[in-house]
């Protein structure tokens, strides 16, 4: 087994506010793969930035041990890690040009010159930057000044790479574009790479896998789907896309499902999060994709629900519905446009067909956390 | 790091953990321990402990006799008279300068006629008053008034508003720029006169600056030496004459200190209320809605002809000071014989050339060392979190917040026996300037440092460069313009600064400003003229270069560097 390219083992940042302590980052242990990408989603003052900054030696943790590459680093400065750290801001120095900007750490390291020119060469062929190598940052647009700051890390070919959400500052269009170019940089070049990111959008698909932060703590770590289709708490089947979550008591638990009579009378059977056996009586939360609702116009059709159309919004590839299945319980459903096929309309009465195999019972005391 | 959690863990100490940093502070409190703590707690100990035991009887003692109360009161009616009209001349200017709908020649001349009290050493308007209103007054003989001794109140105060407005007006003419001009529109849609507009928007949005003036006129009259030594005569003492000639006249280092401590108090005391206004937000916001700008509504009438009337007669009368100073420089004997003559500058460059050779020396010595160490604690301060940081902050501005007498009378008392027998030193006079005058320098480094994101010295970190490099190479070169500044101002002070350096001086190390009081005192009228356009001219000279290089500096990375010239305590 090769040694990991990086592992946090319970580490912890503790600030004093006032009187007030705080616990910014609180018992994150996670081990990271060479050639991994993960990323790091949650709201912002989740704890991911701190997370990553303490990787990267800008901040000292207050407990636990961080090993880059087997070797503990916690109280290793930043310049003595070999990390390559990308900012959201960019950070380029405004004062030297894209050259120097890029040789800066080859420059650091001692390198002779000739090297460090065939170096920086080379980073910035890889970003696509070379005809810009005399230029001064003030002189790049956004998208230039993003790639000058990815190639002057890549010039040191660091064993990790860390990037604190680096694409927050472009516009959308270009947004899109940079996922994929930095997706596949980091594939050709086999680093291992750390993203941080409030888009989940842009979690999803980049990672091999997410770690979901809330409140200083780790809420679930594994790849997108995992995370998508097997949410552990109700914050993360929240955050990650769109969910319906239905408060109710089960009625009965065996292999793996569990079932509560749900609004409309009948008896729902969904699996629970992790499998975990659930008492009969356990307050849940039973949790629903709107991409996984159908309607259908006949409200009595076997195995739906029937619910009232409180609004629909036409929003071009599909329709968004708010249902009302009474006692104050409503659902989302995003529905397939069909332009063949006529809206429901505002009050009208439909049935609900939920896709059994994808909703999933969590538990109510896994959201505190 | 804070305590608490520094204490949560085991953490190599600061002196493993960042050997640098450690190195910097030990050094850092050793220099500042040295120049500014004890200098202070000596003069403290000669005031209020005798016999070794704590007491007040030297307070009584020099409190005692009326000479010295008439100073006290001496001192803080003239540093009133001349807040109040030093603040109200340089609102007319401001006035003048951002907001009417002169000439643009007009009001660039009036700005720049403000510059020259700010860079001129602090006899300058004293000598120039004495040669138009003194005996033989030139202006006396030309309006026919005859006799007039306006040698004491009168006199010192005039000199010193004419002096001082300066910084007032700077202070002035920031804030009136930086209001919204939509406000006058806003007002002047709601049916306000004109006249009605000022008083109720312009004047109330000014009232932070107003404030700020009256503080700042009010500690640098308060701390003003050369003026009332010059001007102020027998009958109208204040402190700061009154703890020099205690010294050297009578050779009372205890009652000199005393007077000093007795100084003090009132200083602090604005120091304190500034630093607190400061403190407070103040309610005038610079928008960066550059679009939407409209112009500034036009002033009453009545108060743009006073205006006119007040700013053009004040202009003119500063250039009339020093072109009689040009003139008086080359006059055989001021009032008596007008003949022209090169003879004082011919003199100032033989007798007087070690002089000048001495106070470039010093000058140059200061500004170098006291950039360098403003540059380390500016940066230290804004961007370290260690233990006694606020302390240290405090401490290494005081001497800049202490009237120059107080620090001179400190730094004989402290310096004057062995193992610290350095009084005549070239080491005492460049302490004595480097800690009073890099306040400025500390200032403008902090100001640029928060302007610059801490992610490029971490970029510069990750990217393998050490702590020395990464300051060498991103934050030095971003922080070039407001060194300059500080540099500027470390510069135009230390080559004339008299307050306290008078006390040090010696035959070893002469001062082109002691060799112009002495001459003053010897009644050297045109010597001394000779002595001050040589000194002018040099200053003007780095002042001009240096701008010039604070500018261009400035460009590069499309950044302006506020410059400060305020005057405190010269």
């Amino acid at each position: 087994m090769t040694t990991p390219a990086l592992e946090l083992q319970h580490v912890a940042k503790v600030f004093r506010k006032d009187r007030d302590i705080v616990r910014a980052v609180d018992d994150v242990t996670l081990v990271v793969e060479k050639g991994e990408f993960i990323t790091f989603l949650g709201p912002s003052g989740c704890g991911k930035t701190t997370t990553l900054r303490m990787i990267a030696g800008f901040e000292l943790p207050t407990e636990g041990r961080i090993l880059i590459g087997g070797r503990d680093m916690t109280n290793i400065p930043a310049n003595k890690r070999g990390i390559g750290f990308v900012f959201q801001n960019y950070a380029l120095f405004p004062h030297m040009s894209v050259f120097h900007n890029v040789a800066y750490g080859l420059k650091s390291r001692g390198e002779d010159p000739g090297r460090i020119r065939e170096k920086v060469g080379n980073a910035l062929e890889l970003v696509g930057l070379a005809q810009a190598v005399h230029r001064y940052p003030n002189q790049l647009s956004g998208g230039e000044q993003q790639r000058v700051a990815l190639a002057r890390v890549l010039a040191l070919e660091p064993s990790l790479l860390l990037m604190d959400e680096p694409l927050s500052n472009l516009d959308a269009k270009l947004r899109l574009h940079m996922r994929t170019e930095i997706r596949r940089l980091q594939k050709r070049l086999g680093i291992t790479c750390i993203y941080v990111t409030h888009d989940q959008a842009e979690a999803l698909t980049m990672a091999d896998r997410i770690m979901v932060m809330q409140k200083g703590k780790v809420e679930q770590i594994g790849t997108p789907q995992e995370i998508y289709n097997h949410p552990r708490t109700l914050f993360v089947a929240d955050f990650i896309g769109q969910a319906n979550a239905i408060r109710l008591r089960t009625s009965g638990y065996a292999d793996g499902k569990a079932w509560a009579k749900v609004p409309g009378g009948w008896q729902l059977a969904a699996r629970t999060s992790g499998g975990t056996i659930l008492e009969k009586g356990t307050e849940a939360a039973l949790v629903i994709r709107p991409e996984r609702i159908r309607l259908e116009a006949d409200a009595q059709a076997a195995g739906t629900l029937a619910a009232t159309v409180a609004a629909a919004t036409f929003v071009g590839s599909h329709v968004e519905y708010e249902l009302d299945l009474g006692e104050g319980n409503t659902l989302k459903a995003t529905v397939p446009y069909d332009p063949n096929a006529r809206l429901h309309q505002e009050g009208a009465r439909v049935g609900v067909r939920i896709d059994q195999e994808s909703a999933l019972f969590i538990p109510i005391e896994a959201k505190q956390g | 790091m804070t305590a608490a959690s520094a204490s949560r863990i085991r953490r190599p100490s600061l002196a493993l953990r960042d050997p640098a940093l450690f190195f910097a502070l030990v050094t850092l409190w050793l220099s500042l321990g040295l120049f500014i703590i004890l200098p202070f707690l000596r003069l403290l100990q000669a005031t209020f402990i005798k016999d070794g035991a704590l007491t007040l009887a030297n307070l009584v003692k020099v409190w005692g006799k009326a000479y010295n109360r008439r100073a006290f009161s001496g001192s803080i009616i003239l540093a009133t008279g001349v807040s109040l009209a030093g603040t109200l001349l340089a609102y007319l200017f401001a006035l003048a300068v951002t907001r009417t709908h002169w000439p643009r020649w007009v009001r660039w001349l009036l700005s720049s006629i403000t510059i020259l009290p700010l860079i001129s050493p602090p006899f300058t308007s004293s000598i120039s008053l004495t040669l138009a209103l003194g005996p033989n007054g030139m202006l006396l003989k030309a309006l026919g008034l005859g006799e007039l001794n306006f040698y004491g109140f009168w006199g010192t105060w005039l000199s010193e508003t004419l002096t001082y407005f300066p910084v007032a007006f700077m202070v002035l003419a920031a804030i009136l720029s930086a209001m919204d001009p939509n406000l006058d529109d806003a007002a002047f849609s709601l049916g306000a006169s004109r006249r009605r507009m000022f008083w109720t928007v312009t004047v109330p949005l000014s009232m932070p600056g107003i404030a700020n003036s009256l503080l700042l006129l009010f500690g640098s009259s308060l701390a003003d030496f050369a003026t009332p030594l010059i001007l102020g005569g027998h009958k109208f003492p204040v402190l700061p004459t009154q703890a020099y000639l205690q010294i050297t006249g009578m050779y009372d280092l205890r009652g000199g200190a005393t007077l000093s401590v007795l100084l003090l108090l009132p200083a602090l005391l604005v120091y304190g209320i500034q630093r607190w206004m400061i403190g407070r937000k103040s309610y005038v916001t610079v928008t960066g809605k550059s679009g939407a700008r409209s112009n500034f509504a036009t002033l009453p009438r009545g108060l743009e002809i006073a205006m006119v009337i007040v700013c053009g007669l004040v202009a003119l009368f500063i250039a009339y000071l020093y072109f009689i100073i040009l003139w008086g420089s080359a006059v055989r004997v001021w009032g008596v014989d007008n003949s022209f003559t090169m003879e004082h500058y011919a003199y100032v460059f033989t007798h007087g050339r070690k002089a000048i050779t001495d106070t470039l020396k010093i000058g140059i010595t200061s500004t170098v060392l006291g950039s360098l160490l403003a540059v380390v604690l500016g940066y230290l301060f804004q961007r370290f979190r260690f233990a006694g940081r606020k302390t240290m902050e405090f401490v290494s501005m005081l001497n800049y917040a202490l009237p120059g007498t107080v620090v001179g009378i400190a730094y004989i008392i402290a310096f004057n026996e062995k193992p610290l027998l350095l009084t005549g030193t070239i080491t005492i006079l460049v302490a004595a300037y480097i800690f009073r005058y890099y306040a400025t320098g500390i200032r403008s480094v902090m100001a640029s440092l928060q302007q610059i994101d801490p992610s490029l010295e971490e970029a510069s970190m990750s990217l393998g460069a050490g702590r020395v490099r990464t300051f060498m190479e991103v934050t030095v070169p971003l922080i070039i313009p407001a060194v300059l500044a500080g540099m500027r101002y470390l510069f135009i002070h230390s080559m004339t600064a008299i307050s306290a350096t008078i006390f040090l001086v010696s035959v070893r190390w002469t001062l082109l400003t002691t060799r112009i009081l002495e001459s003053m005192t010897e009644l050297q009228f045109s010597q001394a003229s000779a002595f001050s356009i040589v000194l002018i001219i040099l200053v003007f000279i780095a002042d001009i270069v240096m701008g010039w290089a604070l500018r261009r500096s400035s460009l590069r990375f499309g950044t302006t560097q506020e410059t400060s010239y305020d005057n405190t305590g010269a």
